[in-house]
Order: structure tokens, then C-alpha cells, then sequence
């Protein structure tokens, strides 16, 4: 375990027990652990709604086919490189940044993305360029020679997701920079008991705080213990009730019974505020038609109902008396190493109608400079190809959508995609990042309100890079 | 059960029995028993505590043999090891993934004999952690394998399991002792100090020194560090030098098991001289150490890896920090989490002597903590005394109280993870699914008292585990016909007969799951609910009083902390 992790198990047990006997004994492990224990600093009280949605693409993210270069010189180098795997440089949908990408070449989206497109043209979504885990900037040259380190297991899914999530690429630690935010914004909620973290997708690292840990519910609404639930467990119902009414001598079983009632509280509370956004009416039904527009036999995929349910939650924030969110979605599928062009354009076309359904409906809701949408994914993949599909890769282009984004750029440099001496690979067709996760991560959370103060908490090895903020986030409103 | 009545049972049991077992039976009736129990709900309560749940027929046994001959007999008992069911199902040709390693946990918790030594090597699992969350050790094989070491050594010498966890290879790559490798200024490598800091902060000593009852010593009311950063150190250069098994030192910096050497897997890491550091090393310092200074001197021997590893872990083992270490975490693990001092020290006092002179003797250990009036009585133990039940414990005592299987005899449960927040090494980190200190904010947190499983009782899984009781008992039960052959039953036919009188099945419950601790209150609040069912309804209304009762004591906050 990293000093910093220790840092923060550190803290945890202080928080949890700074008001007990025990407090002399962890007094001992701060001096131990030889940090200075930063207290959250940067806690807001009543300033304007802000939320992130992290949209994770599982499996790794072929974004080498999602943004291509469509200028002859550019395009020629893709497609040697790619050969069968290359898109027809007719069909990509041109898009026409406002300022030229650093390599000054000119992109197209994938031909199944024309819903981004829109978005991106409209200055609502920005892509940066080749983002990936890092621990220090590295060339191709320090790379083979080992002279600087970098992310261990590169290349394995569970590894590099954890890295993204953390983001960062020397730890084990199971917290992430959205639980990070959590556990310095969480005060900032007036609802005493709702996780301001919410995960439509399950566990994931990203969320997890230190003090803050998510709340998981799905795109159906919040799980509810259902042998209480409706008419029908009306008897079982009142008998629980009258175990949970008794008063207890034990302090463990207060505490169960005062938990319990928080849980119970929070169920219906989310599907007491949800029942007055259905999912059946506008906005939100503009997911299914969506989905039905672009043919009678699609549906609108899992992710998407995700995404749906998160925009049922936003519109239901005052009453929730949320004013600081996360929320994670899970797209799976990514991890093409085969039939690569067949399953990779339905996922590009999912992706894309997707972000533009749901920046329409937070638009809609007048929320959608307060609402910021990225992806993360373990990993790109690798240009070259294994007959029909890739391997894993490094880095990765990544997309931004929101009312607050500086769109319509290409922020970040993106990589040379030649075969062979190609500066910015490893060798074998796995890109070097140009941008570290970091990077990435510590722009957005600006956006959020995290402080420089509170910067090198959550991001320490920022200072490594460049810049703390690539610019792609205009400042939120007040 | 009367005197009388337990001395017959104790008679045709022996009668039915081999000649041999039946000595130890009249031994042990007639002879030991005289410790109890004294009644069932006694047995059922040891049971929870020193097993994975009560059955009826262990609640009679012991009530027959007494608590020693069946603490005698368990820790004879040959361990029910995991690998070979993995190895069994790898050898039918079908994929073994972590599930299968899940799958053989539970099978054995559920019905291996040596309940003892499973639920102590469950106990260990939570303090020598290594997990499959690392992609290090994702290896099914691997972490069974490791598994089946905390169940072979278990109750065995505390020196040695050390030893040999400090050797495992799993534990080698999750704590990146493995590959490690003397200091080389020229070429910036330094040895790694993750191995050296955890086996003293969480497998042994801990930061801060501890009196013989467990309690922070203090220096001008602080704590005393029981290392410092030049400690942590010294232990980094003694866990140099050691690799797999089939490593060779050419390639020492690359070697890793392919498919054709995955037995480098279960074999203990080995010593590659060339990479051992062999200057001195600054070793833990404290009264009575047996090294001047806890300085461990330079050593070019040819087996200086070996010989110092060994004197580092003595010097680990003997601080006297261990024995109260290892008894704080074991009684928490398997009675309560806020033993009195007393408690604790009686439990350090059989580690440091068993009675016969031997330290670290871990069947003494946990038979002290089973043993001790504090387990044992409960008018002997603090009013706050007990634990919040661990997720997978609820489900493993539903089960074994309830004689689940499945028709195929397996236990397809590869995932408790997803409801309890728990599976069997699978911690998101060393520190465990919960810590030790966990103390909930609150009542609890105020009163000066720690609660490590309520760490990971949030709104999600509390909401996931009562659902999930709620489908092993109103669903997965034998001779619903919609269920498969694969899927794991309870057998709610057993209690068919009880449910036309429903005090009379609370009782039964009462036993099994709660040891007979069940108020008056909440047992009205059960009857009440129960004869609401009107057994005009037939089996089919016998059955849901059955699942009722069930689902409403295991949910229940008099049932979820265990007292």
C-alpha cells in the first residue's frame, strides 16, 4: 500500500472514530503514517447545482475508429496502418473544430455517429485526444529503455480500469476521483441520508470515497426490499414494522434499526420523487424515440435506460435536495477482438444517440450547463489488427458533452498513426498516451469546484504533467 | 435434555458406533462433559461461534460429548481442502474460474466435518488477506491453494503459518514480495517495502505497542510506534531475493508460471542468493529481543536469504504485541468485537504459553477464545458484548440450519460479493472487507465501542441481503417445482409438521439461529404474524408460516447482532 493510500485509510478510521476512546491510539497511527492530515477544505454550502455523469465504456474502446483522420495525407497513413479494419474515408462524417488540432490534420467521426456529430458541431462536446493512465510524461525511446516508470499490467482490463477510476496508475487503492469529490462536496447536500454518488451500473471504483460510499440502484429505479413491498406483503410488512418499532437494549441493534429505517427511507424516497417524472413522458421518452426513429426493430439499449433514469433524477434534484451529484453508467461490449467493423459500428451508433438523447433532455430540464457527461475506458486499442478485430491498447480518445464543455475542439495532441517508426507507439500498435487520465479527470473536477488547495489531494500526481487543466470545461454557473 | 436422557443418547449412540469412537464417546460423556453444555441453546450458541451455523444433529452431539472431546475431535480432524474440488471439476474439462473457488468455500462451509478449522481459516482469510481483486493473484487455483494453507495450519503454530503465508506465492505477488531484490544504486532499485510494512501492521504486531491485555501503551499519553520507517526498511531487505519455485536467476526479473508451470502456483517461493540483500538489517527493538538492537548482522552465507528471513519472523513472532494482536482479531472474528481487556489477555496468555511452554500454539488460542466465561456465559461478558453478523455468516447458518444442497450436490454461489458485499478472499484490499477499528458514527462511535461489519452494511447491501434471504427461503426451497436440479434447496419439509403449531416452530428457530435468545416481544410479534396464516390453505399456508418465520427472525435486529 502507497503512503497515500495509507494516508487515507488513515483518515478514514480518524473520521470514524474521532469521537471515541480509540482516538489516542489513532492519534498514534497519524504520526506513524508521517502526514499531515488535510481536512476537506473546499465544502460548499448552497451554491448552484452541479453534476457529473460518468459514462464507462467497458472493454476498451476501439476510439482509433470512432475519430478518424479524413484529410488524403492523414487518411493514407490510417489506412495502411488499419488496412481492413479501416472505415472508407467516404463514409466518415466530417467535423470542423473551431481551432485546428495539434497534428493539424482533419477528422471525421465514425459514419454511425452523425447524433455526435451534432452535438459536437453545435460547440456541446469536445473529444481529447489519446488519453490514457500515465505516471510520468514518456516518450517512445524512455519507454523501451525502461528509464521511466509506467502503469503496471498495462494492457489488462481489471488493472487499467482501476487506473482510470483512481485515476491513478501507482496505487491498488479501491477509491476513485468521483468518491474523492463526494467525500469533500457530500456536505454540501441538504438530503441528510441519499449517497450523493449513484451508480446505475452496479459496483465500480470510481464512485467509491472514503467516507462517501455510492448508492446503487438501477435503470428501473431504487431496489427495495420486496417481501415489504406492495398490497400483497401487507402482513409480512407490519410485522417488520414491529420489530423495527421496539426499542432495543443492545447499541448494535439501535444502530441496525436506525440503518435499516435510513434504507427504507431512501428507497422511498427516490421512487416517491421518480413517480412524478415517468419515464413515459417528455423529456424522457425521447430515448424511445430515438431508438424508434432509427428503425422500428432496435431498442433502446440498457445503457441508454441508464442514462434515462439519470435524467429522471436530475429533474427530481430539488426535491431530493441534491445540489452535488455523480452518477456512473455502464455501456459493456467494447473488448473487440472480433468482428471488429460489424459490432463496433453498432456501439458507436448507440454511443452517439445516446449522449445527444440525453444532453437534449437536460437541456430540456434548462440543466444542461450544470451537467457534465465523459467517458472513461480501460484502454484503446491496438492499430494494428488480429484478422478482424484488435487487441488491447493504451490510449485513447475520449468524449465530453455538456452545456458547460468548450466544444467543438480537439483538445490534446492526437498520435501519429503510422505502422512502423511510429513515435508515439510502444512497438506493437498500443499508443502511448499523450495526455494522462489525470489531466483529464483534474479538468473536469475544476469544473466541479474541486480547489487547487485541494488539487494534490486527489490528483498528487498532477504536478507531473504539463497542464492541471487542458481547458476543455467553460467555468460552471454560479 | 436431563441427565438420564443424555447418558442413554450417549449409550445407543455409542452402540451404533466403531469400538474406538465409542471409548471417546463414554470419555467424553462421562469423563469431560462436566464444561457443558448444559442445554441446546448453550450447544447452539458455541456452535455459532466456532462453526458456520448449528444443525440439530450437532446441537445433540455435542450436547452428548461435551464442549472438549468435540474441540478435541475437531482439531484432529483432517482439513477439507478446497484445491481438490477445483482440481476435480478442472479434470471433468470444464472452465474453473473464481466462481468454482466460491463454490467449493460454501460447499465446505456448509458440509465439510471440520467445522472448526473451517471457520478458524474464514477468521484468518479477514487478517491475512490476499484477494482476487488483484489481478496479481487472479488465479482460482492459486488463491484456493493459499486458502487451503490457512486451513491446514490453522490451528497449527502461529510461527510457522506465518512462515509459509510469508512464503506462498500468492501472497508473494499480492504483496510484491516476489521478484524483489536487493538495493542496486546504479541502477535505482530499492527494495520494495510493501511486504515488510503490512506483516507487522496487519499480520502481527500493529502500530503501536500494546500492554499483555491489548491496550495502547502510552508514553505521556501518546502511543508508543511499535516501528519506524528504518524498520520497515530492514524487513525490505530481508524479503529480497525470493521468486517462484521454478525461477532460475538469469531470469529472475521476468520468470512467470505459463500454462505448463502453473504448479509454481502452489509452491512455496524459493531464494536466489545473487538478489538477497546481505547487509545488516535494523529488525523491530523491544525488551526481551533476542537480537542486540534488533540489528540483524550481515550475513554472505550462502543461505543468508533463508537464515535471515527465518530470524526476521522470529523476531516478529516473539514481540509481545502478537499474542494480544492475534487475539483481539480472533475473538472478533468469532465472538465479539468489544472483548473486555481481560478477555483479551487471557487469549494472549495461551498464545504465549500454552501450557506446555509452546508459543503461538493457535488450536490453545482459539479453544481459549471458545472456551473463555466471556464466550461462553453470557451474564459473564459486557452488556455490550456480541457482533454484527457477517453477510456471508447469515447465509452459511440459514443453510446449514436448513440442510440446503442442490440435486446435483453442488453449491453455485460464485458471486456473494454482489449481495453481501463478502466472498472468501475476495477484500477489495489488505485492509479487509472492513477494519478492525471501524466504529460507526453515532451512538456506537460515541460510546468508545468498534463495529468493523457495520462498514459494509450501506443502504445497498442491507437492501440486497434481506432479498436475498428472502429467496432462499421463499423460493429456493426443495420441491418447488420450479427450480432446477442445480439450484441450492432448503428444506422447509423437515418443519412441516411444527408449522400447524407455530410457537412450537419459533422454538425450533429460536434454537437453531438464535441460540434461545429470543424475546418475548419479538416472539409475539412473530406469532402474531404467523397465525394470521390460515391453515385452511394447506401446505401451501404451512409453508409460507415456515418462510415467514424464517425470513422475519433472519432480518430481525435481535437476530443480526449476534449476542
Amino acid at each position: 500500500m502507497t503512503n497515500r493510500s495509507r494516508r487515507e485509510f488513515v483518515r478514514n478510521a480518524l473520521c470514524a472514530t474521532a469521537s471515541s476512546a480509540l482516538f489516542p491510539a489513532m492519534l498514534g497511527k497519524l504520526s506513524l503514517a508521517q502526514a499531515a492530515i488535510t481536512p476537506g477544505t473546499s465544502v460548499l454550502q448552497g451554491t448552484g447545482y452541479r453534476a457529473l455523469v460518468c459514462l464507462y465504456l467497458y472493454g476498451g474502446n476501439d476510439a482509433f475508429n470512432m475519430m478518424v483522420p479524413r484529410d488524403a495525407a492523414h487518411y493514407a497513413t490510417y489506412a495502411a496502418t488499419r488496412s481492413a479494419l479501416a472505415l472508407p474515408a467516404a463514409g466518415l462524417l466530417p467535423i470542423t473544430p473551431t481551432v485546428a488540432p495539434a497534428d493539424g490534420a482533419q477528422y471525421g467521426l465514425h459514419p454511425r455517429m452523425g447524433a455526435l456529430r451534432d452535438v459536437f458541431e453545435s460547440g456541446k462536446a469536445a473529444i481529447v485526444a489519446n488519453v490514457g493512465p500515465l505516471l510520468y510524461p514518456i516518450t517512445r525511446a524512455q519507454f523501451e529503455a525502461g528509464s521511466v516508470p509506467t502503469p503496471a499490467q498495462l494492457y489488462s482490463h481489471s488493472d487499467q480500469q482501476l487506473f482510470w477510476q483512481t485515476p491513478r496508475a501507482d496505487t491498488s487503492e479501491r477509491t476513485g476521483w468521483g468518491g474523492k469529490l463526494a467525500d469533500l462536496f457530500f456536505a454540501s447536500n441538504a438530503n441528510p441520508i441519499l449517497s450523493m454518488n449513484i451508480s446505475l451500473d452496479g459496483e465500480n471504483v470510481y464512485q467509491a470515497g472514503v467516507q462517501v460510499s455510492p448508492y446503487f440502484m438501477n435503470a428501473g429505479g431504487a431496489e427495495t426490499i420486496w417481501p415489504i413491498e406492495g398490497e400483497w406483503a401487507a402482513r409480512r410488512r407490519a410485522a417488520f414494522d414491529a420489530l423495527y418499532a421496539r426499542n432495543y437494549a443492545h447499541p448494535f441493534e439501535r444502530a441496525v434499526v436506525q440503518k435499516m429505517g435510513r434504507t427504507r427511507a431512501v428507497s422511498a424516497q427516490l421512487e416517491d420523487a421518480l413517480a412524478a417524472v415517468p419515464a413515459d413522458t417528455a423529456p424522457f421518452n425521447r430515448f424511445d424515440q430515438a431508438w424508434a426513429a432509427l428503425s422500428p426493430a432496435r431498442e433502446v439499449p440498457w445503457f441508454a435506460r441508464q442514462l434515462q433514469m439519470v435524467a429522471r433524477l436530475l429533474a427530481v434534484r430539488g426535491t431530493l435536495e441534491m445540489s452535488r451529484q455523480i452518477f456512473f453508467v455502464g455501456m459493456g461490449g467494447f473488448d473487440t477482438h472480433a468482428t471488429q467493423l460489424v459490432d463496433h459500428g453498432e456501439l458507436m451508433e448507440d454511443l452517439a444517440l445516446a449522449l445527444k438523447t440525453f444532453h437534449q433532455v437536460t437541456t430540456d430540464l434548462a440543466i444542461a450547463d450544470r451537467v457534465t457527461t465523459f467517458t472513461a475506458s480501460e484502454f484503446g486499442r491496438s492499430l494494428t489488427r488480429n484478422e478482424d478485430g484488435t487487441d488491447h491498447g493504451w490510449g485513447s480518445h475520449h468524449l465530453v458533452v455538456g452545456g458547460s464543455v468548450n466544444g467543438r475542439r480537439i483538445y490534446g495532441r492526437p498520435p501519429s498513426l503510422l505502422a512502423d517508426n511510429n513515435p508515439d507507439d510502444t512497438g506493437y500498435g498500443q499508443v502511448i498516451p499523450t495526455t494522462s487520465v489525470e489531466q483529464y479527470a483534474a479538468t473536469i473536477a475544476k469544473w466541479y469546484g474541486l480547489s487547487d488547495t485541494d488539487r494534490a489531494t486527489v490528483f498528487p500526481n498532477l504536478s507531473r504533467f504539463a497542464s492541471a487543466d487542458l481547458g476543455f470545461m467553460n467555468p460552471a454557473p454560479a | 435434555m436431563g441427565k438420564g436422557r443424555l447418558a442413554f443418547a450417549a449409550l445407543a449412540l455409542a452402540l451404533a458406533m466403531p469400538a474406538g469412537a465409542a471409548d471417546l464417546l463414554f470419555k467424553a460423556s462421562f469423563d469431560e462433559s462436566a464444561e457443558g453444555p448444559y442445554n441446546e441453546y448453550d450447544a447452539a450458541r458455541f456452535l455459532t461461534q466456532a462453526t458456520f451455523g448449528p444443525t440439530l444433529g450437532e446441537i445433540q452431539r455435542l450436547q452428548q460429548i461435551g464442549y472438549n472431546a468435540w474441540l478435541n475431535e475437531q482439531v484432529a480432524m483432517a482439513p477439507t481442502l478446497h484445491t481438490p474440488y477445483l482440481d476435480f471439476r478442472d479434470g471433468l474439462g470444464e472452465d474453473v474460474y473464481q466462481q468454482v473457488r466460491q463454490e467449493a468455500w460454501f460447499m465446505r462451509a456448509v458440509t465439510a466435518p471440520d467445522q472448526l478449522r473451517q471457520r478458524v481459516a474464514f477468521a484468518l482469510s479477514e487478517v491475512l488477506v490476499v484477494s482476487d481483486q488483484n489481478s496479481a493473484v487472479d488465479d482460482a487455483f492459486a488463491l484456493a491453494n493459499y486458502y487451503d494453507l490457512l486451513l491446514q495450519r490453522g490451528l497449527g503454530n502461529y510461527r510457522q503459518l506465518l512462515r509459509e503465508v510469508t512464503l506462498h506465492a500468492v501472497m508473494g505477488n499480492y504483496l510484491s514480495m516476489r521478484g524483489n531484490q536487493k538495493e542496486n544504486v546504479t541502477e535505482n532499485i530499492r527494495p520494495d517495502e510493501n511486504y515488510a510494512r503490512e506483516i507487522m501492521q496487519l499480520f502481527s504486531i500493529g502500530l503501536v505497542m500494546l500492554d499483555a491485555n491489548g491496550q495502547p501503551v502510552l508514553s505521556g499519553g501518546q502511543p508508543v510506534p511499535t516501528y519506524t520507517q528504518a524498520t520497515i526498511r530492514g524487513f525490505a531487505r530481508v524479503f529480497t531475493g525470493w521468486n517462484w519455485s521454478g525461477c532460475t536467476a538469469n531470469e529472475y526479473e521476468w520468470c512467470y508460471p505459463d500454462d505448463t508451470h502453473q504448479v509454481w502456483w502452489r509452491q512455496p517461493m524459493v531464494p536466489f542468493a545473487a538478489f538477497h540483500e546481505t547487509g545488516s538489517k535494523q529488525l523491530l527493538n523491544y525488551t526481551g529481543v533476542s537480537l542486540a538492537g534488533g540489528l540483524l548482522p550481515a550475513n554472505t552465507g550462502a543461505n543468508a536469504a533463508t537464515a535471515d528471513l527465518d530470524a526476521a519472523l522470529d523476531n516478529i513472532f516473539n514481540h509481545p504485541n502478537v499474542g494480544p494482536f492475534v487475539a483481539k482479531r480472533l475473538i472478533e472474528r468469532l465472538v465479539s468485537s468489544n472483548p473486555s481487556p481481560a478477555y483479551v489477555g487471557r487469549v494472549a496468555a495461551k498464545f504465549a504459553n500454552n501450557g506446555s511452554g509452546v508459543r503461538g500454539d493457535l488450536a490453545a488460542v482459539v479453544r481459549q477464545v471458545l472456551m473463555d466465561p466471556e464466550a461462553r456465559k453470557r451474564a459473564s461478558a459486557p452488556a455490550n458484548a456480541g457482533k454484527l453478523r457477517e453477510p456471508l455468516l447469515r447465509i452459511t447458518q440459514l443453510w446449514r440450519g436448513m440442510d440446503a444442497r442442490s440435486g446435483d450436490n453442488r453449491y453455485r454461489e460464485g458471486w456473494p460479493d454482489y449481495y453481501g458485499g463478502q466472498a472468501a478472499l475476495r477484500a477489495p484490499t489488505v485492509f479487509n472487507f472492513f477494519l478492525p477499528s471501524y466504529s460507526l458514527p453515532g451512538e456506537i462511535a460515541a460510546a468508545g465501542l468498534v463495529s468493523p461489519e457495520f462498514q459494509i452494511a450501506t443502504d445497498t447491501f442491507i437492501t440486497r441481503m434481506s432479498n436475498e434471504i428472502a429467496g432462499k427461503v421463499y423460493w429456493f426451497w426443495r420441491g418447488n417445482p420450479e427450480l432446477s436440479a442445480e439450484d441450492v434447496t432448503v428444506d422447509l419439509a423437515r418443519d412441516m409438521s411444527l408449522a400447524n403449531t407455530p410457537s412450537k416452530l419459533l422454538d425450533r428457530y429460536d434454537l437453531l439461529f438464535m441460540a434461545g435468545a429470543m424475546s418475548a416481544p419479538m416472539r409475539q410479534i412473530l406469532l402474531d404474524d404467523l397465525n394470521q396464516i390460515d391453515l385452511s390453505g394447506g401446505d401451501d399456508a404451512r409453508r409460507e408460516r415456515i418462510q415467514d418465520a424464517l425470513w422475519l427472525m433472519l432480518n430481525s435486529p435481535e437476530y443480526v447482532v449476534e449476542k
